[in-house]
């Protein structure tokens, strides 16, 4: 009775490693599907053609280029204010460290102070309604909560300053931002692909390198 | 198969229908990639302030008298780190454990968050407005505020001059300045002698050094000044000065001496007539217990020495006068000006009220004619006897009002809390040294709704009507008081700020009322007090008497005598315990005419057979949760016995009974054995071996010969294979692929090899280090009673200590403390201190047992602990045989847990460059690998190499020995290349082919002379 007992456990196991591995793969596909599908549903004012470049950019990366199903490659969450990166960067021709000016010095690469924005904006576009909402923000003494697109995990150190003044394009890990009506993550930001740079580049990638 | 189901409830069909279903629901939240983290931008951009990158600030440490220099490291506009300045002439660059704790005091979670105001037995919180109202309204109608009084915690600086200035505003007469740290009957005899209160000791002068219960190393005046010179007298090696050291404990001080003489409590001033030679030496030894010869062969070597240098330091009821003959015996010997140096005196110590002062105050309260009474800082209900009725003195006073930020066993009392900023908030000067001015400014905005004392004290004005709000621009009044009155003026005063110290001299207070004279309190001799065993209660050198204990840095920080922590013990020689049958942890009741205290044994050599020790800073019944309730005060057992001269409290003038309880506590210790067991982990020669070595007479010491390692024995400090394959000696064209360990792979990693040297001829095991790695990695303490294990679903194991008793402590560096001799339990053993820490091995037993790869070597010789890859297998650790992984056992670091280390504001303090920990995961030294790469980024992005020493290791920044020295050992021009090929270094271990990084430096010991040299 006993000997059966133990045995009858094994189809139970068996069906537990069965199901184990079906629910992950398919929890990956159904990310991979919201993860394409999710520039379509969050929004209407993107353009569809530049996220799709995008995609194809991560998918043309070379045979060391991870999968993006497990990243949030795409993620574009709606912003407080609408800030169109295509308006200050192509049409006022501003360099991206005009805001993020501390890209070059520092692991973090700096948001604009409200004041920033208020430097130009007291005068430019007063009317528009998403200026008068960043007018508030700035007579109310209040921060603007922007969301964070961007993200690698807390064990990971990434500073900045190294890539920037190692000549590498913010366009290379954030891609054509200043063509991105509304911002989206471009690159997976897994770990295989910051080690495929790394190796590319020539520069180390032990895992202290990053990790610590 | 049965078709029936058994007697479970649960069918095995409706179970894996349930595990199916939370499989899911772990699938879905653990694939959420949804999670939204929120851009926090400034509002308005601060000038000179880069996000992600630390500002420097420089301040002075207010966490004891001395008034070192701090630099403030600031990331956002927190403090994160504090260091030592090191421009600073007192503690240039060095930084004790407390001094650097005085964060967890800023960031203590349980600060006021604002005034409070006693109603009926509570303490509620008002706005300022209305506390200043109260206390306006208060002492209009106190009356005879001439007999009001202010107890402030002594500081040297402006303060006490401006304090003074608004008490006589108000008719209120000087402020008494207590500090019970200070060793008053040292102060007293030092005025006496040398006309200064404190001055500079010497100690790299002296050949001979004497100390007579003077714990300069562990809180006799200023600590860290005192270690720095210590050490670096002890770094001369051959030429150092030999150190005696007399009294009935051997304390930190005590165990760093070549020779304890050990001698009866109360006895001190017979030794140091004999020392004199004011009475003969078999009289004294008689009386002291001492042993004649080695008392003898003092007197003689004293004579002889040369230069040497006297110091005392006792508790008795007689202190004072063994102080005058210390000081009389350095003048008859010419030590004045040569090791004793009054001309560099610590004016820190200047302006202490005398003594009695506090007894004094609490006559008055008692008798009824103090209508008022202020505290700032002190907490004199804790550090006073209780036989001595200052708490029902204090309480008899119709208005209490405490500036102090803490609830502290005074605050508690008071009617009104006007909470202060935190040192680290507030403007100030100090006076650590003649002509020179410490500068205190704020490094940061206040945690919490306080304010600083020096501010409400100028609003409140002379008038009180003003009560008004702190300036509009947030401007410190107390700062433009510090203007006008500062040598040079505004512009001076900025350029002083910004360097933490100038020239010159503060505004300063009339001086003290001089010293009560001693009042009519005949000393009772302890000869008469009942009991068979000497009671000797000395300060904590961690605690002091009490103001760490709040502090869990402080706690968790095994005491570098004992190695016990978060618990009170009683110290018992192990004869007198074997004769009473007691065993380490037996609860022991210490009993005296003013009461009892118990607390578990700690079986200790360095006590005198017929005497048991305790320490202070335990035993709080306030303070805020990391004080409260953890380990006892041995003042509740200390009869009212004061110091004859001065009048201080007495610590060791009382004999007491010890009785065992019954009950059996566990220690909390973090030492698994306090000898070597032969296995040469603290090396030392004596001097003459090491002469023998420098002169070549002697064959230099090595290990053994290493099958195909060729530079084994010429390299004593990089003996790794790897660092030789770093450097191409090993290059060996057989081997087709080192991979990223050729020195010439393409990526550059292999070009440095990072190590490190401890020098044990300097280290004293004060165990600084170690407070400035829990500081620097985001260690997290864990000793707290709410964070013990699960004792069942619904019970903890809510002992303090709980998880250091079951060896969970996470000390990435410990000082390790050995015993050597002293194996007939007498007085002559030996003390040697290793820190022991990573030793980054280039040969690693950690990294193959790890079977997902989460520790390896990387190639500039870091043993590298990846967190994020670790399963918490700890094979690591078990095959570690430094025994230095540790392991996080409850997830200190995720603040959902009940074990959470850092309750909201202590997070604030954590390194935004380290990653903090969380459950399951193996951590450990990691070669403070942040400040590696800091300094990387920092020389890459000035287009440029790393320099030479251009950067430490947050334990070699903080020593205040100097015993520890980082950095790349492949480059020759940087100095742990140079130390690590000292005739004295050795690995521990090295029998083991760990081949080590962190090279040890033999501690040389100084015998007396004539003793027989030992192998």
């Amino acid at each position: 009775m006993t000997t059966r007992r133990k045995w009858a456990a094994v189809p139970g196991l068996a069906v537990i490693a069965i199901a184990a591995t079906l629910l992950s793969a398919y929890s990956g596909a159904q990310a991979a599907q919201q993860a394409a599908a999710a520039p379509a549903t969050q929004t209407e004012s993107r353009d569809p053609a530049v996220i799709k470049a995008g995609m194809d950019t991560v998918a043309e990366r070379g045979p060391w280029a991870y999968s993006a199903a497990s990243s949030n490659v795409g993620n574009s969450p709606e912003q407080p204010i609408n800030f169109p990166h295509p308006v200050h960067v192509q049409g006022a021709g501003m360099n991206c460290l005009y805001c993020h000016n501390t890209a070059t010095k520092s692991p973090d690469p700096g948001l604009p102070a409200v004041e920033t924005c208020m430097g130009c904006h007291q005068i430019v576009a007063t009317q528009s309604p998403e200026i008068q909402k960043l007018a508030q923000y700035y007579s109310d003494s209040l921060p603007v909560p922007w969301n964070r697109i961007h993200r690698v995990p807390k064990y990971v150190q990434f500073p900045h300053q190294r890539h920037v003044n190692g000549g590498v394009a913010c366009q290379t890990c954030h891609g054509q931002v200043q063509e991105m009506p509304r911002v989206f993550q471009y690159s997976s930001l897994n770990m295989g692909w910051c080690v495929n740079c790394h190796v590319e580049n020539q520069v180390r990638y032990d895992c202290a390198t990053c990790h610590y | 198969m049965s078709t029936t189901s058994g007697s479970s409830g649960v069918q095995r069909r409706s179970f894996l229908k349930v595990l199916g279903a939370s499989g899911v629901a772990a699938g879905a939240i653990g694939c959420s990639s949804d999670r939204v983290d929120k851009l926090i931008p400034y509002l308005n951009s601060p000038d000179n302030t880069v996000p992600g990158v630390s500002n420097y600030y420089a301040t002075t440490c207010r966490e004891c008298s001395a008034a070192c220099g701090l630099i403030a490291e600031v990331r956002d506009g927190r403090v994160i780190k504090l260091e030592g300045n090191p421009d600073h002439p007192l503690n240039q660059g060095a930084l004790c454990s407390r001094g650097q704790a005085g964060l967890q005091g800023l960031y203590n979670p349980d600060r006021y968050r604002g005034p409070m105001l006693r109603e009926g037995d509570a303490l509620v919180p008002v706005t300022w407005e209305r506390a200043l109202q109260e206390l306006n309204t208060r002492l209009s109608q106190a009356g005879a505020l001439q007999n009001a009084v202010f107890i402030n915690q002594h500081e040297s600086g402006s303060f006490p001059a401006l304090l003074d200035e608004w008490l006589a505003s108000r008719g209120m007469p000087p402020h008494v300045s207590i500090d019970a740290d200070v060793n008053m009957p040292s102060v007293e005899a030092n005025r006496e002698a040398y006309g200064v209160a404190w001055p500079a000791l010497d100690f790299t002068a002296a050949r001979l050094i004497v100390s007579v219960g003077a714990d300069f190393l562990d809180d006799w005046g200023a600590v860290v000044p005192q270690q720095l010179s210590f050490a670096d007298a002890r770094a001369k090696l051959t030429e150092a000065p030999r150190f005696v050291y007399i009294g009935s404990r051997r304390s930190l001080t005590g165990l760093n001496a070549d020779e304890w003489i050990a001698c009866r409590p109360g006895t001190e001033l017979m030794v140091m007539q004999a020392l004199a030679g004011q009475m003969p030496v078999a009289q004294a030894a008689e009386a002291a217990g001492a042993n004649a010869a080695q008392l003898e062969a003092l007197v003689a070597e004293l004579r002889g020495a040369g230069s040497s240098l006297v110091l005392a330091g006792t508790h008795g009821t007689n202190a004072t006068e063994v102080a005058r003959a210390a000081a009389a015996l350095n003048q008859s010997l010419g030590n004045v000006g040569t090791t004793v140096l009054p001309g560099r005196a610590l004016t820190s110590f200047e302006g202490l009220s005398g003594a009695s002062a506090l007894k004094a105050v609490s006559e008055r309260m008692t008798s009824g004619s103090v209508p008022v009474v202020f505290v700032r800082g002190a907490n004199p209900v804790f550090t006073t006897a209780p036989a001595a009725g200052f708490a029902q003195a204090f309480q008899s006073v119709p208005f209490k009002v405490s500036f102090s930020s803490y609830p502290d066993e005074t605050t508690v009392l008071c009617d009104l809390v006007l909470p202060d900023h935190h040192a680290l908030e507030s403007w100030g000067t100090a006076q650590p040294l003649a002509n020179s001015i410490g500068m205190q400014q704020p490094v940061m905005k206040p945690v919490f709704n306080t304010r600083s004392t020096a501010d409400v004290l100028l609003q409140l004005g002379s008038t009180g009507a003003a009560a008004a709000a702190p300036a509009a621009n947030g401007d410190s009044a107390y700062r433009q008081w510090l203007e006008q009155r500062f040598g040079g003026g505004v512009d001076a005063f900025v350029a002083a700020v910004t360097t933490g110290q100038a020239q010159g001299t503060t505004t300063s207070a009339a001086a003290r009322p001089a010293l009560t004279p001693a009042s009519a309190d005949p000393s009772t001799p302890i000869g008469d007090t009942d009991g068979e065993f000497f009671l000797h209660v000395y300060p904590s050198p961690l605690l002091g008497t009490g103001s760490g204990a709040n502090k869990p840095w402080l706690q968790e920080l095994a005491d570098p005598v004992t190695k016990l922590a978060w618990q009170s013990w009683v110290e018992i020689h192990p004869t007198t315990a074997q004769r009473l049958g007691v065993e380490n942890g037996d609860r022991l009741t210490i009993t005296t005419g003013a009461g009892s205290v118990t607390a578990p044994a700690y079986i200790f050599l360095g006590v005198q057979p017929d005497t048991v020790a305790m320490p202070l800073g335990r035993g709080h019944t306030a303070y805020g949760r990391y004080a409260k309730d953890i380990g006892v005060n041995p003042l509740v057992a200390l009869p009212v016995a004061a110091d004859s001269a001065t009048g201080a409290m007495a610590y060791s003038a009382t004999k007491c009974r010890v009785e065992k309880e019954g009950s059996h506590d566990q220690l909390v210790t973090t030492e698994g054995s306090a000898r070597q067991h032969g296995r040469g982990i603290a090396q030392a020669l004596t001097v003459a071996e090491l002469t023998a070595l420098q002169n070549g007479t002697a064959e230099e010491p090595h290990g053994h010969d290493i099958p195909g390692v060729p530079s084994y024995s010429a390299l004593p400090g990089l003996r790794s294979p790897i660092a030789a394959d770093a450097q191409g000696e090993l290059a060996d064209s057989s081997a087709a692929q080192k991979g990223m360990y050729d020195p010439e792979h393409w990526s550059g990693m292999a070009r440095r090899r990072w190590a490190m040297t401890i020098d044990l001829s300097r280290c004293t095991g004060c165990s600084a280090c170690v407070t400035a790695c829990y500081a620097e990695n985001n260690i997290p303490t864990v000793g707290a009673p709410w964070q013990g294990r699960a004792t069942s679903p619904v019970t903890w194991d809510e002992r303090p200590g709980a998880n250091i008793i079951k060896g969970r402590e996470m000390t990435w560096i410990r000082i390790e403390r050995y015993y050597e001799g002293g194996e007939d339990n007498g007085t002559d053993f030996e003390t040697r201190f290793v820190p022991m820490l990573c030793q980054h091995c280039g040969n690693a037993p950690c990294e193959p047992v790890c079977p997902v790869y989460a520790t390896y070597h990387a190639p500039d010789g870091l043993n590298v602990q990846v967190y994020n890859r670790c399963v918490g297998t700890r094979y690591c650790s078990n095959n570690c045989p430094y025994k230095v992984r540790y392991y996080n056992w409850f997830g200190y670091g995720e603040p959902n847990r009940r074990q959470y280390a850092f309750p909201e504001p202590l997070n604030w303090q954590l390194n935004p460059d380290v990653t903090v920990r969380g459950k399951g995961v193996m951590e450990k030294c990691t070669f403070c690998v942040q400040r590696i790469r800091e300094a990387e980024h920092r020389a890459s992005s000035e287009e440029r190499d790393l320099n030479p020493d251009e950067f430490t290791v947050a334990c070699a920044q903080a020593c205040p020995s100097r015993a520890i020295v980082f950095g790349d050992a492949a480059d020759a021009t940087w100095s742990v290349a140079q130390m690590a090929v000292d005739q004295r270094a050795y690995h521990v271990f090295e029998d083991l082919s760990t081949f080590t990084a962190v090279v040890y430096l033999k501690k040389v010991n100084h015998p007396a002379p004539g003793a027989p040299v030992q192998a």
